[in-house]
């Protein structure tokens, strides 16, 4: 018989912290970024975009190591975020025409864009067996270390976004919530759909590159799920949503090291349970009698 | 000084449809300071395709739409248009429509806005239903908020979808009255112009002086004073069947 294997302590993370510390800071921009955009991913019934757009950006990465593995002497140098981008890019210019020209069968459009993710990110991965470690990292966030670059892009990406969802936030309610009245009030409506789009294919791409799909999905949609079941006001919905996609980052992180589970899969597991301990809540209040009646 | 009545918004000859195919014949019209326009006919008769034509959600197949320089218009669609998860008190709701233009990127409200926004309330008798989330409220109570939206901008051109659509009469009479009170605030002369949409139609003549009515199977569309429309063969053909009471002097 195999000795008993002991769980690794909390003390001896925080004592190695310097080997986890980047991981804990790009989780955490990847959660506070997504916690907003989520908002609008909720608002806007865009929950299965964001999860195309993270297969988009999964194939996009794949796509980039497989092209840096057929042509080293020409694009050895490839950068796989510049791929997710790409991706992602393309993914979402074909959302907006579909959500503009009010297709029909929207939701098979989405379903098709994200079997063509999936499906294909797994495809490439068979030709690129000397980096199938990074794909899995890439589908299922299973990955314990973040190099400083990465840590430092999310960083970037979720700082600069952060700062234009901190100005323009009212402009992105009001085409959210009544787009033809944001209209003919003569709000730029073209202008903040393509930001919002943008930051959306942005922030979506960049952190699955890092993070991988699984976690990144999970961000973009839970967090906003348990604010605006406790917020009085979208303003109030979008600081909760970021708190809790800080809050599962962080803690869905210690729960992998602490119960040795996959970084992304534990990470969507928190978002699960912070959105659980918020339904409570909302049903706890609304017996006190001063909850919402959705 | 100028007698002529201000006109806010006119359309020329202008078709409205899809596609390149027009939906009514062309259509001349201007909506005035003051005005109350009442747009009626069956429903898929082709009101919202004009409404939204002229709000210039939707372009004209042929015809200007001409606008006033600098005109401020809001547009009330139905209730709904609004999504009931999404959290908002009425205060914050009613606050919602001061974003005009590029207004948006201040953040905050400033004092003038809060007090103007606490103006409103008051005046749409919702006040009291400021804390309340807008999803808890009753029908009647959801379009006070809808309207206090609207008019919080303090718009020259007021142009609501069937404000009274799913509501009791007793509520319906409510939402006019209210119309009225703030399109025509009494002993001043800053009215605002009004276009709405109804199915209203027998007691429509004594809040709207001007009438559009639409009908894309029978090809009408005609304009003109609520008197003058009711009046006429094209509504008595689609309407013939109401039987409905001479209407009095509009407004």
């Amino acid at each position: 018989m195999s000795p008993q294997h002991a769980p690794p302590e909390l003390e001896e993370f925080f004592s190695n912290l310097e080997l986890f510390g980047d991981a804990l800071w790009a989780g955490a921009a990847a959660g506070a970024l997504l916690g907003v955009l989520g908002v609008y991913v909720l608002l806007r019934n865009l929950v299965f975009v964001s999860a195309a757009l993270s297969q988009a950006a999964g194939l996009g990465v794949a796509l980039t190591f497989w092209a840096r593995a057929a042509l080293p002497g020409l694009l050895g140098g490839l950068d796989p975020a510049l791929g997710a981008i790409v991706m992602t890019l393309m993914a979402t210019l074909f959302f907006v025409r579909a959500h503009d020209h009010h297709d029909a069968h929207q939701d098979a459009q989405l379903g098709v864009a994200y079997l063509i993710g999936s499906a294909g990110t797994l495809a490439v991965a068979t030709r690129i067996v000397a980096d199938l470690a990074d794909i899995e990292t890439l589908l299922f966030g299973s990955a314990v270390a973040v190099l400083p670059e990465d840590r430092d892009a999310l960083l970037w990406t979720a700082g600069t976004l952060l700062v234009l969802h901190g100005v323009a936030w009212r402009g992105f309610v009001a085409i959210s919530v009544d787009g033809d009245g944001a209209r003919v009030r003569g709000l730029p409506v073209a202008l903040l759909e393509v930001l919002l789009f943008c930051s959306l294919a942005l922030g979506v791409s960049v952190a699955t590159r890092v993070l991988g799909a699984l976690p990144v999905f999970a961000f973009s949609v839970l967090p906003a799920m348990a604010a605006v079941k406790l917020a009085r006001n979208v303003s109030e919905a979008i600081w909760i949503s970021s708190l809790v996609g800080i809050a599962a980052a962080t803690l869905g992180y210690l729960a992998a090291y602490r119960f040795e589970l996959p970084v992304g899969a534990a990470q969507t597991l928190t978002c699960l349970l912070l959105l659980a301990l918020a339904s409570v809540a909302e049903l706890l209040r609304e017996r006190h009698g001063h909850g919402h009646h959705h | 000084m100028s007698t002529e009545p201000r006109t806010l918004l006119a359309l020329e000859r202008a078709v409205v449809g899809y596609g390149g195919h027009g939906l009514l014949p062309p259509v001349d019209l201007a909506l005035a300071v003051g005005d109350c326009w009442a747009l009626i006919g069956r429903n898929g008769a082709g009101k919202s395709t004009l409404m939204r034509s002229m709000l210039g959600l939707q372009p004209l197949l042929f015809g200007t739409l001409r606008r006033a320089p600098q005109l401020r218009v809001s547009f009330v669609p139905q209730r709904a248009h609004f999504d009931l998860s999404v959290p908002s008190r009425v205060r914050d709701f009613v606050a919602g429509g001061l974003d005009v233009g590029w207004r948006f990127l201040r953040p905050w409200l400033d004092a003038s806005e809060r007090s103007r926004v606490e103006a409103v309330l008051e005046a749409t008798d919702t006040a009291t239903l400021a804390a309340e989330p807008f999803a808890a409220l009753s029908e009647g109570q959801k379009q006070r908020a809808l309207i206090a939206r609207a008019v919080v901008s303090a718009p020259q051109l007021l142009v609501l979808d069937e404000p009274t659509s799913a509501m009791d009469p007793l509520n319906e009479r409510a939402v006019f009255a209210l119309l009225q009170r703030l399109c025509r605030p009494p002993g001043r002369d800053n009215a605002m112009a009004v276009l709405l949409a109804s199915h209203q139609m027998g007691f429509l003549p004594e809040y709207a002086d001007h009438c559009l009515l639409v009908d894309k199977d029978l090809g009408v569309l005609q304009a003109g004073s609520t008197r003058e429309v009711y009046a006429s063969a094209a509504f008595g053909r689609i309407y013939g069947a109401l039987h409905l009471p001479a209407p009095g002097l509009g407004g």
